[in-house]
């Protein structure tokens, strides 16, 4: 059997996935990234080798380096950059899907995916960190909670406290300000996924969502944020099949297997 | 490729605005003048005894003090400039002429000049208002804009000789130099090219930022190199674009594009070739004056949004199509500087009608004025590039 990889060294995260010659996931692991990109992949990889009992990388027929640190993948066979890996992960996981909207660690991007996968189009958000993982951090941190709390916070809110500040650091202490006041934090939360929810809105647009869209990135798993986004974009969210954070790592591992195919 | 002779001297000399070619002819006595716009005949301010340097900002970081004097919201090269100015970096100036349709510009100069950030004795800023449609009403205003505002001021002010000897013998200067950057840059429509498109960029700018006349032996001699050198077997580019839009004056965004793997085969921005390095023809005998025949030439070639009528706006998408054909290229990066109010329109307008009309794939790139090591215009631009190249695959453009 041939092992073919693909390792998404992303800002927060680093992801990688090791697909059989069928297209089917056998490994993958999700690891917070450090500071070094190489030591990341390294890391990553030795995990997924790891669970696929396979010895190095060099086991692997084909691998392919995605995220910002696609560049620092030091075993990579090549590159190719996020975007049209998450339109191709996307695409192995489900072949209808049209439009995505990728939230990651440091910018929101609006990807047209073809019908074959490829990309068709895109739009990038990356002036500053405001909507994206970033700033879901800084909130559950002003929160005191995990992320994972804070997410499904806002599902219980009865209201909608608007958030005004779109910078990270002021919208921090905007809702610092919110909280100190006796506000319901479920309704804070709330004002926070649909001032995310808004952000995503002109990058849905580009990507040309009409009636459907699939999240990825590490922030497609918030709970709160998908709520918001089918309430403000009247727009349904596609559940994912396969764990949405994995997108990219996932389409890396896909390229793989067509480029050593060829 | 063997690297060209005189690539590394020009790359440092674009490090600076007053470069060594430029205190040259500063101490030969001449004025140096300097300009921020295509629109102001260049020819006009290259007259014997004076000589034009395109202003830029290079190594640019924070533009604190020129955000606090323009505001956030203005155009990033008009507030790099003004920062410049303000670390005294346009010292070495004689005057300034800028064009007084782009507002965010004059902005700039004007505050160039009411802060006093000049100090060469006699130092004057002047806006040169410039046309909006391409008609005869539009060279005529030129023609006053220009004998009045840029050459009378200069005769003036530091006794330039404005006639119209003085005229054909800048325009020979122009002409010389433009007919050897045509020649470097057509070898970029080579499918092995024997010039990278940062290279010529390189080339291309320098040509703007110094004398002319200082810079001819560097490009003479780098033509008749260019005729021998042997290209790459393979070059190491996956798809060849048209790079259009708002002004480049930094060669390191066309190094970030081709490193990416897109071979710039074709530029139509700002301080490029297209429109700007084009021979002057004049007529001599026709008994129309020399400067109503370089306006006319000026406003009919001009690309830039500032012209509004619908024939002017519709012929600039032309214009890209047909550089893009004529270079073989296989997509369009369609960009502006943040704020820039011009192609901030026409880039919208733009990306959508050769998407639509032209069926180039398009990359439209709003872009900060520092661009070199952005790793975010990187991951956009290798985006494009798989994208263009699947589809090239595909048999599709």
């Amino acid at each position: 059997m041939k092992y073919y990889g693909g390792c998404d060294v992303g800002s927060t995260y680093t992801k990688a996935v090791i697909l059989d010659e069928n297209g089917k996931i056998v490994a993958h692991t999700t690891l917070h990234s450090k500071i070094n990109p190489e030591r990341s992949a390294r890391l990553a990889m030795e995990d997924v080798l790891k669970q696929a009992n396979l010895g190095s990388e060099s086991d692997l027929t084909y691998l392919i380096g995605t995220g910002y640190g696609r560049n620092k993948v030091p075993f990579a066979d090549e590159n190719i950059s996020e975007i049209s890996c998450h339109a191709m992960g996307v695409h192995v996981t489900d072949p209808t899907v049209r439009a995505i909207i990728d939230i990651g660690g440091q910018d929101v991007k609006g990807i047209a995916v073809d019908t074959d996968g490829t990309v068709k189009n895109f739009a990038m958000n990356d002036k500053c960190a405001a909507g994206t993982g970033r700033f879901y951090e800084a909130m559950a941190r002003s929160f005191e909670m995990s992320l994972e709390e804070f997410s499904n916070l806002s599902l219980s809110a009865k209201n909608v406290i608007p958030i005004t500040a779109q910078c990270t650091v002021f919208a921090e202490s905007e809702v610092i300000s919110l909280v100190g006041e006796g506000k319901p934090m479920d309704e804070v939360a709330a004002g926070i996924q649909m001032a995310v929810a808004k952000r995503c809105f002109v990058m849905a647009k580009k990507a040309g969502a009409a009636t459907s869209i699939a999240l990825t990135g590490g922030c497609a798993k918030n709970a709160g944020l998908k709520k918001a986004i089918e309430q403000v974009l009247h727009l349904k969210v596609i559940e994912l099949k396969t764990d949405p954070q994995l997108m990219g790592a996932l389409g890396a591992a896909e390229y793989a297997r067509r480029k050593a195919k060829r | 490729m063997k690297d060209l002779k005189h690539l590394y001297y020009l790359e440092n000399l674009l490090q600076e605005n007053n470069n060594e070619l430029v205190r040259q002819a500063r101490e030969q006595g001449r004025k140096c003048v300097g300009t921020v716009c295509y629109q102001i005949p260049e020819v006009l301010l290259n007259l014997p005894g004076c000589f034009s340097v395109r202003m830029r900002a290079p190594r640019t970081s924070s533009m604190e003090m020129g955000t606090y004097y323009m505001t956030s919201l203005t155009c990033e090269y008009c507030r790099a400039l003004l920062e410049r100015g303000l670390e005294g970096g346009f010292q070495f100036l004689d005057c300034l002429f800028d064009p007084a349709s782009c507002s965010q510009m004059a902005d700039c100069a004007e505050n160039i000049e009411k802060l006093e950030l000049c100090t060469a004795p006699g130092f004057f800023a002047q806006h040169v208002d410039t046309p909006m449609k391409d008609d005869e009403n539009g060279v005529s205003h030129m023609v006053n804009m220009c004998r009045v505002r840029v050459l009378q001021k200069l005769h003036e002010a530091f006794g330039v000789d404005v006639s119209d000897e003085a005229i054909l013998k800048a325009v020979e200067l122009h002409n010389e130099v433009c007919g050897l950057i045509t020649e470097l840059g057509r070898y970029r429509a080579e499918l092995r090219p024997r010039i990278t498109g940062y290279e010529f960029s390189v080339f291309c700018l320098a040509t703007y930022c110094c004398p002319k006349d200082l810079l001819l032996p560097i490009l003479r001699e780098t033509a008749e190199e260019l005729k021998t050198r042997e290209p790459d077997e393979k070059p190491p580019y996956r798809i060849r674009v048209a790079v259009a839009g708002a002004e480049i004056d930094d060669p390191d965004f066309i190094k970030l594009i081709e490193d990416t793997g897109a071979y710039v085969a074709v530029d139509r921005y700002c301080f490029g070739s297209f429109p700007g390095r084009q021979r002057i023809e004049l007529d001599t005998e026709s008994g129309e004056d020399l400067l109503t025949q370089i306006c006319r030439k000026y406003v009919a070639e001009c690309q830039c949004p500032r012209y509004m009528n619908t024939s002017k706006v519709a012929s600039r998408k032309a214009y890209i199509d047909r550089l893009a054909r004529e270079y073989s290229c296989d997509g369009v990066i369609l960009q502006q500087i943040n704020f820039c109010n011009f192609w901030g329109y026409e880039r919208a307008g733009a990306a959508h009608v050769l998407t639509t009309d032209y069926s180039w794939p398009v990359l439209s790139i709003d872009r900060p004025y520092t661009v070199g090591m952005s790793g975010q215009i990187r991951t956009r631009v290798q985006a494009f590039i798989e994208r263009v190249e699947l589809k090239k695959m595909g048999g599709n453009r």
